[in-house]
């Protein structure tokens, strides 16, 4: 009998940094596998459980070229993030994939990559990010526009700040708060304030299903082409290899076909996601 | 390989297959349903169809997918627990229900094989029934491609020739259960030839119900996903599940961890039948629903079966049993639905 595909790995977390505090927490874990080793593209996902609790998809974070530990950036949401939100250092992790297809950085070389994120919504376009970070030479400019609710909903805030040094980065807030000197307001008009250029470009763009909507919006306000634009959707999943029936958009299993789409393959799906 | 069981001698030839379970229509009142049965004479092959399809033989409702529990230091241990079934045989199956299998064929196989469906899918041995009248007023098999007495998917077909079957081996593995009891069996005359020819030609003219140019449906559907259709039948729909829980064909699932004891840890991890009718089948943890209707939850439905299934598999997801229109308590209909569609202008 081949490998179960539902049996997951033991995997066991190295390090935990709390991103953001309060009623949406989120949390950094860098985990490293107990048995062998596990390769992945930018944009796959895992499915992590915690035993007794259940399973959840989530995003790998860490760039494939980082062979040392996988990363998730997780909110704090449901039984299963609530209870990894808990673990420790030290604590194993259930973990099996990689699931999904993977952004086509291959077909991107030479051009102008430009990052729109929201919120929790950075974590699933962060290992593009930095695997175009390590292999800078390969791209033109690199821009970052990022929002969050408010400064401390903000994941990354130390590699933001190191980040700034490399590429053009703006940041956002939806509101108003004291001592925030860069852009208040929603995402995809901070997109419209900066104006990131369509030439030779590509937009890759993750958030709220909300956000995304808008900011695809204003990427066509802007002069983006469809296949300028990517994203990378969510649904609900179980399986992670297309049976369960769940996450599907139209004729595609999200976890297996998706998760990233660029919009001309997307505005022709049912927008149901 | 063709051969003649007189019905007193179908009790006798169960009690042959020593080694085998015997999985057998068996009436409970008034309803019949699958059982394991132990003595042949529980065994009611005169049944009108039965509630619920065979498919928990080989899918079952819920089922242990792994255990686990901690060692002494507190490391948690997983073990996975893969069904070791007995070789099983599934008497008087209805041609719609094997039919259904080969269409799980397609969604637990593929790239990625699901373990726990095909370690009991290759101990099953299926002997179908013709359906010599219909089994249910709304079976409608003919308009999704099959037959009262389709072969698809089994390994023995047996046609009711009122005081014995005529038995046709169709695979090795039902050459091997004939032979297992070879002198019960004899070759058919050429009247009894006759006979079940002519009864498996007339048992499609039997079927009340159908949808007319289906063929129509599945290209017209891709184009149907904001149609105002979906409200106006999903309406009435009280989102019980029972159509899909009575399908032979639906597949989705859930998985969920359940505890017995929290500390030390012990516990297991399931999987559940599961639907696309419910609310929850789709909901994010962040409340989105990407369905969050009822009309969004029928399209579903219909779409999957029609529509992706037929993209994805090149077959309907459907084999026409009937069992979603006459359980449904408010009279959801799908072969109305279908017709609608394809008349919607």
């Amino acid at each position: 009998m081949p490998e179960n595909p539902y049996l997951p790995k033991l995997s066991k977390i190295i390090e935990v940094k709390q991103e953001a505090d309060g009623p949406r927490a989120i949390k950094t874990f860098r985990t490293q596998f107990v048995e062998d080793g596990f390769t992945h593209e930018c944009g796959q996902c895992a499915m992590l459980s915690v035993l007794g609790k259940g399973e959840c998809m989530i995003s790998i974070s860490s760039t494939p070229l980082e062979k040392e530990y996988l990363q998730f950036s997780i909110l704090k949401m449901g039984r299963v993030t609530s209870a990894i939100h808990d673990m420790k250092p030290g604590d194993l992790l259930g973990l099996r994939g990689p699931y999904g297809n993977s952004f086509p950085l291959q077909q991107w070389k030479g051009k102008n990559l430009i990052f729109i994120g929201g919120g929790i919504g950075l974590a699933p376009i962060w290992s593009v990010l930095q695997t175009a970070r390590r292999t800078r030479a390969q791209y033109g400019d690199i821009t970052l526009l990022y929002g969050a609710r408010t400064s401390a909903d903000i994941v990354y805030k130390d590699e933001l700040q190191e980040l700034k040094k490399e590429m053009t980065v703006h940041l956002s807030v939806d509101q108003e708060e004291p001592g925030w000197e860069e852009f208040v307001g929603f995402v995809p008009v901070n997109l419209l304030d900066k104006k990131p250029s369509p030439g030779n470009a590509i937009a890759i763009t993750c958030g709220p299903p909300i956000m995304i909507k808008f900011v695809i919006a204003n990427l066509e306000a802007l002069g983006f082409k469809d296949e300028q634009i990517y994203t990378t959707v969510e649904n609900k999943m179980k399986c992670g290899i297309g049976k369960c029936g769940r996450c599907n958009i139209g004729l595609h299993y999200v976890c297996k076909d998706g998760p990233v789409y660029s919009w001309a393959e997307l505005r022709r799906m049912p927008q149901e996601y | 390989m063709d051969m003649i069981l007189q019905k007193k001698s179908l009790a006798p030839w169960l009690e042959r297959l020593e080694g085998y379970d015997i999985y057998a229509p068996v009436r409970q009142d008034d309803i019949w349903n699958y059982a394991h049965v132990t003595d042949g004479r529980d065994i009611d092959l005169g049944y009108p169809n039965t509630v619920q399809s065979p498919k928990p033989i080989i899918f079952p409702q819920c089922e242990t997918i792994l255990e686990f529990s901690a060692s002494e230091d507190g490391t948690p241990v997983m073990r996975e627990v893969i069904p070791e079934p007995n070789p099983f045989v599934v008497l008087g199956m209805r041609p719609c229900d094997a039919r259904a299998l080969t269409l799980y064929d397609k969604v637990f196989g593929g790239d990625i094989k699901d373990p726990y469906y095909w370690k009991r899918r290759e101990k099953g041995i299926l002997v179908g029934l013709a359906c010599t009248v219909p089994p249910s007023p709304n079976c409608f098999c003919p308009t999704v491609d099959g037959s009262p007495c389709s072969t698809d998917g089994l390994d023995i077909l047996l046609t009711d020739l009122e005081d014995r079957y005529y038995v046709e081996s169709l695979t090795k593995k039902g050459e091997n259960l004939l032979n297992d009891a070879k002198t019960l069996f004899k070759a058919p005359t050429a009247a009894e030839n006759k006979a079940a020819a002519r009864i498996k030609s007339e048992s499609e003219k039997k079927i009340n119900r159908q949808v007319r140019q289906l063929a129509e449906v599945p290209p017209k559907l891709a184009g149907m996903f904001d149609a105002s259709l979906w409200d106006e039948e999903a309406m009435s729909c009280l989102r019980c599940g029972i159509c899909t829980y009575l399908c032979p064909t639906c597949h989705c699932f859930d998985i969920a961890d359940e505890l017995s004891s929290s500390s030390p840890l012990k516990g297991r991890r399931i999987r559940n039948w599961d639907t696309c009718q419910f609310p929850d089948f789709t909901m994010h943890s962040s409340g989105h629903n990407p369905r969050p209707d009822k009309a969004s939850r029928l399209r579903q439905r219909i779409l999957h079966k029609f529509h992706y299934f037929v993209v994805n598999h090149e077959a309907y997801q459907c084999t026409g049993c009937g069992r979603c229109i006459s359980l449904c308590p408010v009279g959801i209909d799908i072969i109305e639905v279908l017709d609608k569609v394809r008349d919607y202008a």
